[in-house]
């Protein structure tokens, strides 16, 4: 199977040209009834003239597309400019995203110039708007592998198109969260314009922004965080978190309302001022707008930015503004005020932090959690108070930084175990293990992730969930997932796994998970902490 | 979608190739219903169902538009022949989720256009011989309404249901049905002497018509005993039979219909007065009322799925008058239905003697002389063929286990062999005491299970999907399904133990004394 991640090749371009005056008129929602109900009278017939062409190419482009797919060599941005809704690669990408204007005005498309979909993005406003007059919002339009879905924020239409087997709830999930992502750049406040111009053009304002989404997207592949609705934090010692905590809660105190220490998507800890809580969307798309924004990485010297960043789970009609400091090339510091006029302060603020992070070895000790990574299923310490005994794998100390020369290469961990993930409630936290080597590469983590994101739409259906537990096996894994009011468990074996054996391993995680909580989790940053 | 709130289904039929130009696009509806409604209306759903299946072709030209999600509707496609489209639109109760499987909606329109076809031949066929298309809708139009009523009738539920059809009730598949798999055959289990027995009859019935190659159903209540059609043959003689023909189907209409009453023509069976669709223009559209008053038509509509049509005759055979009758005579026309497989027109001949229904089908190219040729071929039967008919009907009478035969206490299941078309499931009085939660997790697991599996045809891997899938639900049952080699199970377990393992156990014990089903195929 090829993947939707083809962007290996291509250029990447930081912003977009202006918007052109001349680009494609919209066709209108009239073509559907009174025109025959060709989606539009231009691309209608430009579609039936490459039919042919789609069939015959269809080996060699896949092909193209495989070979050239490779998410370890992922680089961010936009590519695939020339493209558009004519193009058979186009058509072929596996997961479009695109921003439209109620007016049908294109503002953003994962693929492609924006302008030259001007006409594809009409036809996308008139299906919105032509159920929306029959009173009616569509949600979703299935078609073989294709899945269509729409999201309407006001004047503003999220669309995606993919045929990824993502489960429904996902693919909104993520348009939730792209939009999520204009917010934080933009505001609800943009809602006003379209209300003194519908025909209002915004692309301008998300000019060079692209990056962003872009790299938003890219985590809907990897990023359990994009459909756990959870944080995850930087594996550390306890007193080495509480060292970062005692400074943050400091400077907090001073007038910041929230600082945030982050080693790339993983937390190193968090502090609100006052009983504010920080909603893990806003992390996840905070730290994904300051990862991927070049601009905040690579001030010269001083390593330091001030600029206006809204939190839309905190309040999407308002900026905070966000004072942001590299400390190395993973460890930043964010700093949230609602004041304009706080950089000094905040600077300040940060120098305070730093000295702190150096004194106490804090960003040191980061490093080194990076290189030991987080927990390993090889070290699921053997059952032995539940008295069984035929697991007598030899496990090594979770520190042993020698673990992956020792340890039997590429089995896992002990019943078929190969990944886990663990979600607290109360903590809004979830924890990850490391990839063993039988899942070494991105396609195959890929597919893991697709298939946990699955899981976890079954068990949290919208109707009827969520369900307790979920065992499902197929060719490629046997999955478990418990959901208990405390906890959730996915937990991931070998598809030949015997069953009793992988809910005995599964308990045992969770076991081993309450003996180092204290390590992988902030704990007492949220007012529900245990 | 143009849809006020007292119309909670629409079903269209539409032709791709008809109405290209403006002004003509009322020529590409060959079916709609509520035939009422006006035709802006009519052409606002058609129009947005054309514009999806046009759009997602961009897309995915392999397979265009099967669903429409709204947030108060769903519509459902099937494109029935090339460019001829079957939407279902259903209206959602409340802000909820849809209570049924998309899938399970398509099977109606698949079921209501294979019958149809089985009947009357391809619709594109109909219209290309009549290019107008007045004939074709005439026919479609009876024949879904047929359908309908007949739904109406068949349906054992009193919940969630639809109100049409001047206030009586039309039910749809909905989550309550997630047992229950259309398209499928009922089978018999019978012991292997009766097996036997059974298939001597078979030779005995196939060769009362000399020479030529006739193909046999045999049914047992509703269930199927024996078949020598192709699957999709027996599929939809086996449907037929259900709503038409097997004694439970004589008895459950009016049964006011009788031999002595043949003098009074067809006029008098009572018709709803269908005050759905009043509309003169749909009238023209549709060729004037359903009410096949005989001497108004040009053309002769038979209408095989009109209820009460059917009845047993003295010598055992069924008979009625839905083909018409023999010029001047008072003999009906012997029933006609075209084969899926070879696409040959066959007579359709039905005795039946108690339980036991035996559908004959013989080659109308085979008969040279029509009528009289068909009463020869039932005379020999009659001759050749009683005394095993009684000696079947009394074993299986012997061996049959009543309604509850196929219900395994503790369990609620469903279990369909998808190469054979066959499936089984617990009695529809026993799934009924399920809760509705239980229900809907295991409507919403087959929903699951579906998306699965067409992702694996459409990947036209060639290998069967495997896949195991056990749900502990919010109410504390367990909801499962069990994929392999082209066999799924589904299951319910309410009152079970709380371990995964209990399940497992569960599920085990049930494949070892269930597993396999029997084979009516002698293929």
């Amino acid at each position: 199977m090829n993947d939707d991640e083809t962007e290996s090749e291509g250029e990447i371009r930081a912003s977009v040209e202006p918007a052109s005056e001349d680009a494609p008129s919209s066709p209108g929602s009239s073509g559907y009834v009174g025109e025959g109900g060709s989606t539009s009278a231009t691309t209608g017939s430009q579609f039936e003239i490459e039919h042919e062409e789609i069939e015959e190419d269809t080996t060699i482009d896949m092909d193209r597309i495989s070979i050239s797919d490779s998410h370890a060599s992922w680089i961010p941005g936009k590519r695939h400019f020339d493209e558009d809704d004519g193009s058979i690669s186009w058509r072929k990408r596996k997961k479009h995203f695109f921003v439209l204007s109620h007016s049908g005005k294109p503002i953003y498309s994962r693929y492609g110039d924006e302008h030259r979909l001007a006409g594809f993005s009409a036809t996308l406003q008139a299906i919105i708007s032509f159920v929306e007059n029959g009173g009616d919002s569509v949600k979703l339009v299935r078609a073989g592998r294709h899945q269509v879905i729409f999201l309407v924020k006001g004047p503003i239409y999220l669309v995606c198109i993919s045929s990824t087997e993502e489960p429904y709830a996902s693919l909104r999930g993520q348009l939730e969260l792209i939009y999520g992502q204009m917010l934080v750049i933009l505001t609800k406040s943009i809602n006003r314009c379209f209300e003194k111009n519908p025909k209002f053009d915004m692309t301008p304002l998300l000019g060079g922004t692209e990056i962003v989404f872009s790299s938003l997207i890219h985590s809907f592949s990897w990023n359990p965080a994009t459909f756990l609705h959870a944080y995850t934090c930087l594996p550390l010692a306890y007193a080495t978190r509480q060292a970062a905590g005692a400074i943050l809660q400091d400077v907090a105190d001073s007038g910041v309302l929230f600082a945030i220490l982050m080693c790339r998507h993983k937390v190193i800890s968090l502090v609100g001022a006052q009983k504010d809580s920080l909603h893990p969307d806003d992390i996840l798309l905070l730290a994904n707008f300051v990862m991927s924004s070049e601009s905040f990485r690579q001030v010269e010297l001083t390593s330091e930015s001030f600029s206006p960043i809204c939190l839309p789970r905190y309040n999407p009609s308002a900026f905070l503004y966000a004072y942001i400091h590299y400390f190395d090339d993973d460890t930043y510091l964010v700093l949230l005020t609602t004041n304009s006029d706080a950089f000094y302060h905040l600077k300040d603020c940060r120098i305070r932090v730093e000295n702190v992070l150096l004194k106490s070895c804090v960003l040191s000790e980061v490093q080194r959690s990076l290189l030991n990574g987080g927990m390993h299923v090889e070290d699921l310490p053997p059952i032995s108070h539940s008295g069984s005994s035929h697991l007598g794998q030899h496990m090594l100390p979770s520190d042993s930084p020698d673990r992956f020369r020792e340890a039997n290469s590429g089995i896992g961990g002990p019943a078929g175990l190969w990944h886990f993930i663990y979600r607290s409630i109360y903590l809004n936290q979830y924890v990850s293990s490391e990839f063993p080597s039988s899942i070494n590469t991105p396609q195959l983590q890929k597919k893991l992730y697709r298939a946990y994101e699955k899981l976890f739409a079954s068990m949290h259906d919208k109707g009827i969930g969520p369900h307790k537990t979920q065992f499902r096996r197929d060719e490629n894994y046997v999955l478990l997932c418990w959901v208990t009011p405390d906890f959730e468990l996915y937990a991931a074996f070998d598809p030949l796994a015997d069953k009793a054996l992988a809910i005995k391993t599964c308990n045992h995680v969770c076991q081993w998970i309450k003996d180092v909580e204290n390590e992988i989790f902030l704990l007492g940053a949220s007012p529900f902490s245990w | 979608m143009g849809v006020s709130s007292n119309e909670s289904i629409q079903l269209c039929i539409f032709d791709l190739r008809r109405g290209q130009h403006e002004g003509q696009e009322l020529d590409k509806i060959l079916f709609f219903f509520p035939a009422g409604l006006p035709f802006s209306k009519q052409l606002s759903v058609i129009g947005l169902s054309e514009g999806l299946i046009t759009f997602t072709r961009i897309f995915s030209p392999e397979a265009a538009c099967e669903v429409i999600e709204a947030e108060r509707h769903s519509h459902v496609f099937h494109e029935a022949e090339p460019d001829i489209w079957m939407v279902m639109l259903v209206e959602k109760s409340n802000d909820s989720e849809p209570i049924w499987r998309d899938d399970a909606l398509r099977k109606v329109l698949k079921e209501i256009h294979s019958l149809f076809v089985m009947f009357h031949g391809s619709v594109r066929a109909m219209l290309e011989k009549e290019p107008g298309g007045g004939l074709t809708r005439r026919h479609l139009y009876s024949f879904i309404m047929d359908y309908l009523r007949a739904c109406k009738k068949q349906s054992p539920w009193d919940n969630c249901c639809w109100d049409f059809l001047a206030g009586r009730k039309l039910l749809l598949p909905s989550f309550r049905d997630c047992l229950k798999e259309r398209g499928t055959v009922q089978m018999l289990t019978i012991g292997r002497e009766a097996a036997i027995e059974v298939q001597s009859l078979v030779r005995v019935l196939e060769s009362s018509a000399g020479n030529s190659l006739c193909y046999s159903l045999i049914l047992f209540q509703d269930l199927l005993v024996s078949t020598t059609l192709s699957p999709d043959d027996t599929i939809n003689l086996f449907t037929y039979a259900v709503l038409r023909l097997t004694p439970h189907a004589l008895s459950s209409g009016s049964s006011s219909w009788s031999y002595l009453r043949k003098g009074s023509t067809a006029s008098n069976v009572a018709t709803e007065s269908n005050s759905a669709h009043p509309n003169t223009l749909s009238e023209s559209l549709y060729g004037t009322s359903d009410i096949s008053s005989g001497e108004d038509n040009n053309y002769h509509v038979v209408r095989p799925l009109q209820s009460d049509k059917w009845s047993k005759g003295k010598d055992g055979y069924l008979v009625t008058d839905l083909w018409g009758a023999e010029v001047g005579t008072w003999v009906f026309a012997t029933p006609t239905v075209w084969l899926q497989q070879t696409g040959e027109k066959m007579y359709l001949c039905v005795y039946q003697h108690k339980s036991l229904t035996l559908m004959l089908m013989i080659p109308v190219s085979a008969v040279p002389n029509g009528e009289q040729g068909v009463s020869e071929v039932r005379r020999q039967i009659i001759e050749n063929a009683s005394l095993q008919i009684l000696k079947v009907e009394e074993k299986l009478s012997k061996g049959w286990g009543g309604e509850n035969a196929y219900h395994v206490g503790g369990y609620r299941y469903l279990l369909v062999d998808g190469d054979r078309n066959v499936s089984r499931a617990s009695p529809a009085t026993k799934v009924t005491t399920l809760t509705k939660e239980s229900l809907l997790a295991m409507n919403k697991l087959r929903q699951e299970v579906e998306l699965e599996k067409r992702r694996a045809k459409l990947d036209g891997c060639n290998f069967e999907k495997d896949l195991e899938m056990c749900i502990r639900t919010k109410n504390n049952a367990w909801v499962i399904s069990r994929v392999t080699r082209g066999k799924e199970l589904y299951m319910v377990l309410e009152k079970a133990g709380e371990t995964l393992l209990y399940a497992k156990d569960a599920v085990e014990k049930f494949s070892d004394s269930v597993l396999p089903m029997p084979n009516c195929y002698p293929y």
